[in-house]
């Protein structure tokens, strides 16, 4: 993992974006850029090099299930960890996400020191 | 006598329902369906739930315009605050900052006062109190962006309350193309020419080269005062 991994944080509302970039830098991950649906990250993530992917479920053009599928397919990107911040608290949901290879699983509304905890769990089993 | 018996099911006045035959013919179904509309159309004229159907799918954009108005101020209030949090953060890391500069400063005069060199009981006091408040500043600054963090956090209702005005945007979206739809199904033939050609449909994403559905709002305008309403 890169010393000063790169974030990318997928999520339809611009305020979920900022608050989740913000908590990144506050927890120490400031490289973080960001996209509005999973077609946008999509193109972002086979364009440049990231590390780690934060995103929501519930978006338009390509929801974050799609996005993970499309990231687990792909031979260049399917290594990279997927965490995913939703609202979406159904029991099917959170399973599909894991059986999708979701990396990680939070539930908003959340808490700082949730985000830091789930991040920090992956980037542990990374390194 | 059952209470799932057909006769007590049946309205007064109604002929009962003709059991159901599995061996019904196809032209049989659409016939029933036909008879079905005929009375749920001649009903609702009786009761003037026409006009009430035609009146709640007349309301249900405007409803949808409140919500998406909800929508975008809650939205522009949560970038407001979330505004403010990065500017009191920049003025909290410059205090910050400033702080940690004049304490070492200070360190530096209170190690000079400490030889007895220079100063008075009263001054090295002073001396003492100020590098102390300097470096509760750092502390007081943490405190303080801890509170701000909370506020910025507390603007996730935006995407909270966002999604569940989303859905039921979709769902008075449904619930309008249903209700037209109902509207157009008991309309008499003499007000909908060409009704056979027209086949209602969802949300149209694009409407190029597509002759054959409502794209907006004016299109189910321009379809109703067709069909005189």
């Amino acid at each position: 993992m890169n010393a000063d991994p790169r974030f990318l944080i997928v999520d339809d509302f611009s305020t979920m974006r900022r608050i989740v970039r913000n908590l990144l830098k506050e927890i120490g991950y400031g490289n973080a850029e960001e996209a509005e649906d999973g077609v946008v990250a999509l193109n972002m993530l086979k364009a440049g090099k990231y590390d780690f992917v934060v995103s929501d479920i519930n978006m338009p053009n390509m929801n974050g299930f799609e996005l993970l599928k499309n990231i687990r397919a792909d031979e260049s990107l399917k290594t990279i960890p997927v965490l995913m911040v939703t609202a979406e608290a159904k029991k099917e949901d959170i399973v599909l996400a894991a059986q999708g290879g979701a990396s990680g699983y939070i539930v908003k509304p959340f808490t700082k020191a949730t985000l830091e905890e789930k991040v920090q769990k992956i980037m542990t089993k990374l390194s | 006598m059952g209470h799932n018996d057909p006769a007590l099911l049946a309205a007064p006045g109604q002929a009962q329902a003709p059991h159901a035959d599995p061996h019904e013919s196809e032209e049989d179904i659409h016939r029933r369906i036909g008879q079905l509309t005929r009375t749920l159309h001649d009903a609702l004229r009786e009761l003037g739930y026409d006009r009430d159907l035609m009146d709640a799918h007349a309301n249900l954009p405007d409803a949808r315009d409140r919500l998406a108005y909800i929508a975008r101020v809650t939205g522009e209030a949560a970038e407001k605050v979330l505004n403010a949090v990065d500017r009191a953060r920049t003025v909290q890391q410059e205090l910050s900052e400033q702080a940690d500069s004049l304490r070492s400063r200070w360190q530096a005069v209170a190690s000079y006062a400490a030889s007895g060199k220079a100063t008075t009981p009263a001054g090295k006091q002073l001396i003492d109190e100020t590098c102390e408040f300097f470096t509760g500043v750092g502390g007081q600054a943490d405190r303080t962006n801890a509170i701000l963090t909370d506020i910025m956090m507390a603007q996730d209702f935006h995407d909270l309350t966002g999604q569940v005005i989303r859905r039921v945007v979709v769902l008075a979206q449904s619930l309008e193309e249903q209700l037209l739809k109902l509207l157009l199904d008991t309309t008499p033939p003499s007000l909908r020419p060409k009704l056979e050609a027209i086949e209602l449909a969802g949300p149209v994403v694009s409407k190029a080269g597509r002759d054959d559905v409502v794209t907006d709002q004016q299109g189910v305008d321009d379809l109703l005062a067709t069909l005189g309403f």
